[in-house]
């Protein structure tokens, strides 16, 4: 920490003096990185937090800039007014570049924000408004009383002010609630959803985000230049932005910084040969994708795990502790047991494929439900449909006594539902502590706000949250693994911390799907004492499973699937002697003496 | 070492594995896996999900990466081949979850069984032979192989792996997600097909397939061998019961 | 009712560039599952190749085009080499992978042919046609003949050949398709360089339409995967269909938005993937998505 604070206050005092040692050539050229290095900010916010794909970000840009242009020349207003203008402008056209963002995702988002980056400069070599081909010049110096901001010296340290707190706001982001969240979204859309994150809001989050940066970075390019053309703002110079972040390192922002530094100097160094440098960084994008995916940021990493692998490894360090069981809470016996979840008739077809077929259950509070069923018998369907991934073809779900038929994952996360996934989604480049922390964070993104309005209580909300995190990771056992990438644990490890993420977010209805495929005998037992401890606190739980022996022990009650229909429902004793089940379980033409048999696998 | 059977002194057609061992991204899929495939026999893996059965036959082909000790068919030393070149050494793969083409007719994905050989006069044969052992893929020539049913998937995955005339198939979860029924299908094709002296070696989860298929068996745990044995002792093995019902 | 006959003629033409374009996205798609941000540029370089084959070393027309397409599919070769460490991996690193070599060929464009463009005279040099009012120039008849030529030849090479239907084994199962024996990476390489060759052929054939410059590449790469995506992406009947619809949308906004007709095309695009994001014929895109 404090080496860190050292290296901080180095920095700073090194941006502080820089300009006593540079010509008024070199002075220009840092002040053009700034902005290059604010944009870049914003697009690694944006694409390597958020895992959105935005090439519109010059646009953003030219937004900011040409707003500024022409508040400030055609209807005299001053200039910190027409930035303001201009800001606003920028985040409304942001807002409108990322809706598709709501439908498309990847490749197709990267159409889109192109051919609307593209759109834009269109409009701007065309308007009169924007003075076509030709630009806008004679933009006025902004100006602050006592300070000559014609004099980029002194240019420079009002650049150097956004930008520190642009950085420092960026890193704040990525680092407590509202980053993580974006992150988990980024890496696992679906789970995150599950989680309770409202992706519709986090993806226009982060176009927000990338907005609000361009349009910073717009308004002080305007500034600066104190004129604006089309070209500026050309899909090359997009391509250029986006090289910096890759080099980089999308993922980290100072990285972003760091690569629009570097970048913007080599082409400054090969002005002459424009052709040459655009060559050179173009070779170095495609090298940095092949073999340094994760840009000059990740470099380090990269290195230490090379230098301990050479090593030899730690050795095995960790060890998985055992599960502290929960407090039991006597269930409240008085009131009436409504049920806690109702299906109702619910047929799901896909393409003419009937894969439920008019299916209901009813589950009572403080139950532990088993579904089972040969593959293929739709339970998985089932647990989609309840959890609101797929909306059924028939039928209504009530959660909780409301009408929950169609509602999106994340709405019915946040009313207490949580859900765990046949083939593990967890959250691969966070750690497994801020797998743990989306979950417990059951805050509307619009919250976020507060990130603005007060931050103080942003980092209190954090540590809270963390405090949290700790508790449920001790719980789990899993202390000597928080630090550590889930996916670098072994099997049965990954699908405690997902049971642990999903009991974390405090449901009311727990789902596990197959919680015990690919564990061993030891690890069954445990996740059989870890869904009972879970019911006892309170949660009622449905789960599917195909390991008979679990659902035999675990369930009061089994439910059995097969072609989509229930065909049977009952104690588990009462089901294992169902003729229907045994006839679409074994099959009684191969049915011999004491074989084992678990007919099915994961699908 | 664990030998199901008796490795038989330099028959051609051995398929001969020792000391496999598959990573998975820092887990341990597979650990120092030892066995062997007699000409003409057929040799069951079993065990729970997750045991580790898939990788050992993806890593048997060379689809993941492995760290292997011996691994040869025959005269042929097969460390080095990639797994592309498999079939070109008489090896058949039906993946598990049958990987048929999807968007490709039945008979192009067949055609592509043979893909390593010339097509011509005699792959007609070939194809002709496996239209008569699985009628219906023959009824079904033009459809999509997407448009088939599970069962119907699965024999197209065999059919296509036989098209290219292997020595040894190499069989992953064939009764995945299949009716009793048709896993009764599935047993009798591979009962053919041994009869006729292809070597097997079956991944299966399901028991009781398995030992009706297979002469002898490996039973996986955590990417070891828990017991092996021949099929008929371990069918009444109160030991599988418990390795595989994890009770 | 002339005039409206007249625009649409006009955009068909346009429109065949656009949908060998699309094909050749499509095919790399279908096949590799991978967007190629590059192929906008393998047309640019096409476009200069071809010119300068037929004007410079004056080549006739056809020729020129055929040293042009050899020549870019080598182009393709080489990107899908330097790229297939990441295949079947990473694919929006891909992405981005494909975009540095964009940026590559740009500057390369740049240098070799220099930053202004030239005008490539019409190779069949007949006046239009008169039907009854509209006219339709021959260049255009040529354009759509080799357009559809060149689809034909690319439904015949994909459903009648083995290592046509090897690719698109590839492209659905690649796992399943190296266990038959087929060598992935270069089947990948050789889709590749089929796209990248339809890249070639599209930028050829356009030259006497429009101006050949460092840009025409741009704009014909994007909204030739506007018109993949629009078909929806990786089906060769909707890469047809995309871009004969966004080369009509393109004519018609000329004629009605003039200098802003660009702006048009693409709202009106991003309008229509926000409805229907898997395009005319997208039930395939399904699968990789």
């Amino acid at each position: 920490m404090r080496y860190r604070i050292g290296i901080i206050a180095l920095a700073a005092l090194a941006a502080w003096f820089l300009p006593y040692g540079l010509d008024s050539y070199a002075i220009h050229v840092v002040n053009v990185i700034l902005i290059f290095a604010i944009l870049a900010i914003g697009l690694g916010l944006c694409m390597g937090v958020g895992g959105q794909v935005n090439l519109a970000q010059v646009a953003f840009f030219g937004v900011g800039a040409y707003t500024t242009a022409i508040l400030t020349t055609k209807t005299g207003w001053g200039f910190w007014l027409s930035a303001v203008l201009a800001l606003a402008a920028t985040i409304a056209v942001g807002l409108l570049v990322g809706t598709p963002a709501l439908r498309v995702q990847s490749h197709y988002l990267g159409i889109v924000t192109l051919g609307l980056a593209l759109a834009f400069t269109n409009w701007v070599t065309n308007a009169q408004v924007a003075g076509g081909a030709e630009g806008i010049s004679a933009i006025p110096v902004p100006t602050i009383p006592g300070v000559d901001l014609s004099n980029e010296y002194l240019y420079y340290y009002l650049e150097l002010a956004v930008f520190a707190v642009g950085l420092v706001f960026g890193l704040f982001i990525v680092r407590t609630a509202l980053g993580r969240r974006m992150r988990a979204m980024r890496d696992d859309a679906l789970a995150a959803g599950a989680l309770g994150a409202d992706v519709p809001v986090l993806r226009m989050t982060a176009f927000l985000l990338a907005s609000v940066y361009g349009g910073l970075g717009g308004v002080l390019y305007a500034g600066l230049i104190r004129y604006v053309a089309p070209e500026t703002f050309s899909i090359a110079n997009m391509f250029l932005l986006l090289g910096m972040v890759i080099i980089g390192g999308r993922q980290s922002l100072i990285g972003c910084v760091v690569g629009a530094a570097g970048l913007y100097l080599v082409r400054e160094l090969l002005a002459d040969h424009p052709t040459v440098a655009q060559i050179g960084y173009g070779t170095v994008v495609v090298l940095v994708v092949v073999f340094a995916p994760t840009g000059l940021a990740g470099l380090p990493k990269r290195i230490r795990d090379l230098v301990t692998r050479r090593r030899g490894g730690q050795g095995e360090a960790a060890r998985l502790q055992p599960f502290q069981p929960y407090e039991t809470v006597r269930p409240d016996e008085s009131g009436s047991q409504s049920p806690i979840l109702e299906v109702d008739g619910i047929s799901m077809y896909f393409r003419g494929l009937r894969a439920l077929d008019d299916v209901s259950l009813s589950i009572t509070p403080g139950e532990i439900r088993g579904i089972v069923g040969p593959n293929g018998s739709g339970k998985t369907t089932l647990f989609n449909v309840i959890s609101g991934l797929y909306r059924p073809t028939r039928g209504r779900i009530r959660f909780r006594g409301q009408d929950s038929t169609g509602l999106a994952p994340y709405r019915l996360a946040r009313a207490g539902m949580s859900r765990t996934f046949q083939n593990l989604r967890l959250f691969g480049d966070l750690t497994v502590e801020e797998n743990v922390l989306v979950a417990i964070d059951r805050n509307a993104t619009w919250h976020s706000w507060r990130y603005v309005a007060r931050p103080i209580s942003v980092l209190r909300r954090d540590r809270d949250l963390h405090r949290r995190a700790a508790e449920v990771i001790e719980r789990y056992g899993l202390a000597e693994f928080a630090a550590l990438p889930p996916k670098s644990l072994p099997y049965g490890i990954q699908r405690r911390v997902e049971i642990a993420r999903a009991v974390a977010a405090g449901p009311a209805l727990l789902l596990l799907d197959e919680p015990a495929a690919g564990l061993n005998g030891d690890e069954v037992r445990q996740l059989s004492e870890i869904v009972r401890s879970v019911r006892d606190s309170g949660v009622t739980v449905i789960i599917i499973e195909h390991n008979m022996g679990l659902v035999m022990s675990l369930c009061e009650r089994i439910t059995v699937l097969a072609s989509g229909h229930v065909i049977a429902e009952g104690e588990p004793a009462e089901v294992a002697s169902t003729p229907a089940v045994i006839e679409a379980y074994l099959g009684d033409s191969m049915s011999s003496d004491d074989l084992p048999s678990v007919p099915e696998v994961t699908g | 070492m664990t030998t199901v059977s008796e490795p038989t002194t330099a028959t051609t057609n051995v398929l001969r594995v020792e000391g496999l061992t598959v990573h998975y991204g820092g887990v341990c899929a597979v650990r120092d896996l030892s066995f062997s495939v007699p000409a003409g026999e057929a040799i069951g893996v079993i065990g729970a999900n997750g045991a580790g059965k898939t990788s050992t036959l993806k890593a048997v082909m060379g689809l993941i990466p492995r760290k292997v000790g011996t691994l040869s068919f025959g005269d042929v030393d097969l460390t080095r081949v990639s797994a592309r070149s498999m079939v070109r050494h008489g090896i058949g793969y039906v993946p598990e979850g049958r990987h048929v083409f999807t968007g490709l007719p039945v008979e192009k994905n067949l055609l592509l069984g043979a893909y390593a050989r010339k097509w011509n006069a005699e792959t007609r044969a070939t194809l002709a032979e496996i239209y008569e052992l699985f009628p219906v893929l023959g009824e079904m020539r033009g459809r999509l192989a997407g448009a088939l049913s599970g069962g119907q998937q699965q024999m197209l995955a065999i059919g296509r792996a036989l098209m290219s005339k292997p020595r040894l198939l190499l069989l992953d979860e064939p009764s995945m997600g299949l009716s009793p029924k048709l896993v009764e299908n599935i047993l009798e094709v591979l009962q053919r097909l041994r009869a006729e002296g292809l070597s097997l070696l079956l991944v299966e989860q399901n028991a009781k397939l398995t030992f009706e298929a297979t002469s002898s068996c490996l039973v996986v745990e955590n990417g070891e061998v828990a017991m092996s044995g021949t099929s008929a002792q371990l069918r009444h093995d109160p030991q599988v019961r418990r390795i595989y019902l994890g009770l | 009712m002339q005039v409206f006959f007249q625009t649409i003629i006009g955009g068909i033409s346009l429109g065949a560039i656009y949908a060998l374009v699309a094909l050749g996205f499509s095919l790399v798609y279908r096949t590799m599952g991978l967007v190629n941000f590059a192929h906008g540029n393998v047309v640019t370089v096409g476009a200069y190749l071809a010119s300068t084959f037929y004007l410079t070393s004056k080549l006739p027309f056809a020729l020129a085009m055929f040293v042009a397409i050899a020549v870019t599919g080598v182009i393709g070769l080489v990107i899908e080499r330097v790229l297939r460490p990441l295949e079947n991996r990473d694919f929006d690193l891909m992405l981005i992978g494909t975009i540095g070599f964009g940026i590559v060929l740009d500057a390369l464009v740049i240098m070799i042919w220099g930053a202004t463009g030239r005008a490539v005279p019409s190779p069949v040099p007949s006046a239009p046609i008169d039907l009854w009012g509209i006219r339709i120039r021959t260049y255009d008849l040529v354009v759509l003949a080799i357009a559809a030529a060149a689809t034909v030849l690319l439904v015949l090479f994909l459903s009648r050949t083995k290592r046509g239907a090897a690719m698109q084994a590839v492209a659905m199962d690649h796992e399943a398709a190296t266990a038959v024996g087929i060598h992935v990476g270069r089947s990948n390489a050789i889709a590749f360089m089929i796209g990248a060759g339809l890249a070639a052929l599209a930028g050829g054939l356009v030259g006497p339409l429009l101006y050949v410059s460092p840009a025409l590449g741009g704009a014909l790469g994007i909204k030739g995967f506007a018109a993949a995506i629009l078909g929806g992406f990786g089906s060769i009947p909707g890469a047809i269909v995309g871009g004969i619809a966004i080369g009509v949308l393109d004519s018609f906004t000329a004629g009605h938005f003039q200098g802003y007709s660009e702006l048009v095309t693409f709202l009106v695009f991003t309008v229509i993937i926000m409805i229907r994001p898997t395009g005319v014929f997208g039930e395939r895109t399904v699968n990789r998505a």
